[in-house]
């Protein structure tokens, strides 16, 4: 029994690791062979895009954290009528298709937009327009972790810090903020991957300057596979090991989540 | 424990009734048409800027046709073909913006004629909201949007027909109206393109895409045409050049230009030729008068029907929809190759 069960499990998994490996391992082996692979490796303008990816997709991670995380502590603590209603509101942008996403962005952040129209910042075509494009579809990764986060934290430990005579502020600075700290930094760091993953609301609202997602689409439909290949896998490294690292860095090694 | 995994098993029941539901669906209907149980599915890519009237055409089709569902999928023209050659996908029918694609990409593997079926024009749209809007005609067009306060679109000339169309329009201006300056005013001084005159004619080499270096607040460039309608819809750019056929059809204002620039008419095709785009993949392209070209690849799945479907868009009904949409049918349609055509398309080019 205890036998079959293992067997099982391990089938399972080595599938659904397997489906995802599979497609990433084929676009990054096929470039050993492209001589474009140094090229691009050596091309200014991908390295640009990758790094105006990453630091758009750092800020709108950032902006998350800030005004995500008094959210996620309310909807963890206090019940509230309409509640529920906040949750899904926090959770619609994942089911609107990209470029929906994009279309409604432009409306508000547009130049004759409802936010854009008075907004000294200009969205369009700029950085900001990246940053709020990613935001959005990444917030609610970021919410329903630290919301996860606080909810794991017993509310006993604040409601002693409490009657020892803590301000609610201090409370949630030195107890209820450090105990979740490990679920915002999973969410934080989901969130950021989101956001450089996003393509679709991009492209609509901010097409210049370009992030690598648009750029490989560039590559792709102006010369082909054999241009957007080499940008695709630098893109897929270089965030492996980002990810890698932060990880060890965030959890050491080899800590299973039961252990932490 | 037992609640979750009776849950699982309910979810894949679900999935597995779905699936019974829809396959019913499709006998059912089939049943009722007289025709094979399974519906065959022809495969339609075509250039964004064919979207509405392949819409029309499919509804047809499909009512002649119950057996049948069309797919359309639409894109830039040069990334509707690379499906085909690159990705390997099957197509049964391909309809580019412009016909000289389908030979210079598909032949000779992917195929091997191309039938001329319909033009276009390339037009300046705008709406009521646009900036000077009561003020523009076509003969000051190109004044109203040297101002400064003025934003105009178009797309990327890499990536997309209508893009480089609009700058082989642009310098094309300059020559006609022997105004040397249009271009530099309008496009070159807000970004890296620029032609040259070279042997007289003028040539743009289009830098990579990322290059493009666009002062966003005059220029608005998106990789496809139809992405920047929601630009103009919006209030973001006052003008975009697109073609005639997308700005009637999204009831866009728009202003006629001179024949001489507007790459519609045959008759001036010589004088299109002296402007060239030079895309950034190496891709040289002159001037000529805006054609649509369609073919049925050689990879596809269902070449009998495809030919239904070309006979279709060539015929009595195909140029009723052309006409109504503003892309003017070629009569007759042309055809490069006539002798490779499939036998049923041949009776058209007799």
């Amino acid at each position: 029994m205890r036998h079959s069960f293992f067997l099982i499990l391990t089938a399972f998994s080595a599938l659904i690791v397997l489906f995802i490996l599979l497609p990433i391992a084929v676009t990054i082996s096929t470039q050993f062979y492209n001589p474009g692979f140094a090229q691009a490796m050596r091309d200014r303008a991908v390295w640009n895009s990758i790094l105006l990816t990453y630091y758009a997709a750092l800020l709108s991670t950032l902006t998350a954290i800030i005004f995500g995380t008094p959210l996620a502590y309310i909807l963890s603590r206090y019940s509230f009528p309409g509640r529920s209603i906040v949750e899904g509101i926090a959770d619609i942008p994942v089911v609107i298709p990209h470029t929906a996403a994009g279309i409604s962005l432009l409306a508000v952040f547009g130049s004759n937009g409802l936010i854009g129209s008075f907004s000294p910042v200009k969205f369009v075509d700029a950085l900001p327009g990246i940053v709020v494009a990613m935001l959005f579809v990444s917030v609610p990764i970021y919410l329903n972790a630290a919301r996860e986060g606080f909810g794991s934290v017993d509310v006993r430990f604040e409601q002693v810090a409490r009657t020892l005579g803590a301000s609610q502020w201090r409370v949630f600075f030195t107890i209820s903020l450090p105990l979740a700290a490990r679920h915002i930094a999973a969410g934080a760091l989901m969130a950021w991957a989101r956001a450089i993953s996003e393509f679709g609301a991009i492209v609509v609202i901010a097409y210049y300057p370009m992030v690598a997602p648009t750029l490989i689409y560039e590559r792709y439909i102006s010369t082909g596979l054999s241009a957007a290949g080499p940008v695709t896998a630098i893109l897929i490294l270089l965030s492996l090991v980002v990810f890698v690292a932060i990880r060890i860095l965030l959890w050491g090694k080899n800590v299973s989540r039961s252990e932490r | 424990m037992k609640r979750y995994i009776l849950l699982l098993i309910l979810l894949i029941l679900a999935a597995l009734l779905c699936g019974c539901v829809q396959n019913t669906g499709k006998t059912e209907q089939a049943g009722n048409a007289h025709v094979q149980s399974e519906k065959v599915v022809l495969k339609v890519f075509h250039a964004g800027s064919l979207t509405e009237p392949m819409k029309e055409l499919t509804k047809i089709f499909e009512e002649r046709y119950p057996g049948v569902e069309v797919q359309c999928e639409a894109a830039g023209s040069a990334k509707t073909i690379r499906k085909v050659t690159e990705l390997h996908r099957n197509a049964d029918v391909i309809a580019s913006a412009d016909y000289t694609l389908i030979p210079k990409m598909m032949y000779p593997e992917y195929a091997n004629w191309t039938i001329m079926f319909a033009k276009n024009q390339m037009v300046l749209a705008y709406t009521n909201e646009s900036k000077y809007a009561s003020k523009i005609n076509s003969n000051n067009w190109y004044q109203i949007l040297r101002r400064p306060e003025v934003r105009f679109g178009f797309s990327n000339p890499n990536d997309d027909p209508c893009g480089y169309r609009s700058q082989m329009v642009l310098q094309l201006a300059e020559l006609y109206y022997n105004d040397s300056k249009i271009y530099d005013d309008l496009v070159a001084k807000h970004s890296n393109l620029k032609f040259v005159e070279e042997n007289g004619t003028y040539v743009l080499r289009m830098p990579n895409s990322e290059n493009i270096n666009p002062d966003t607040n005059k220029l608005m460039i998106r990789s496809m045409e139809m992405e920047l309608i929601s630009g103009l819809e919006t209030g973001e750019i006052d003008y975009l050049f697109i073609y005639r056929s997308v700005a009637q059809q999204h009831h866009f204002r728009f202003i006629e230009l001179p024949p001489q620039i507007d790459l519609s008419s045959n008759q001036y095709a010589d004088f299109y030729k002296k402007v060239v785009v030079v895309q950034a993949n190496g891709k040289k392209i002159a001037g000529k008068p805006v054609v649509y070209g369609i073919t049925i690849p050689e990879n596809s799945m269902h070449k009998d029907y495809a030919e239904k479907f070309v006979e279709l868009v060539i015929g009595k009904e195909g140029q009723k929809i052309f006409k109504e949409l503003g892309q003017p049918p070629l009569m007759p349609p042309r055809v490069d190759n006539a002798d490779k055509l499939p036998e049923s398309l041949k009776r058209f080019f007799s």
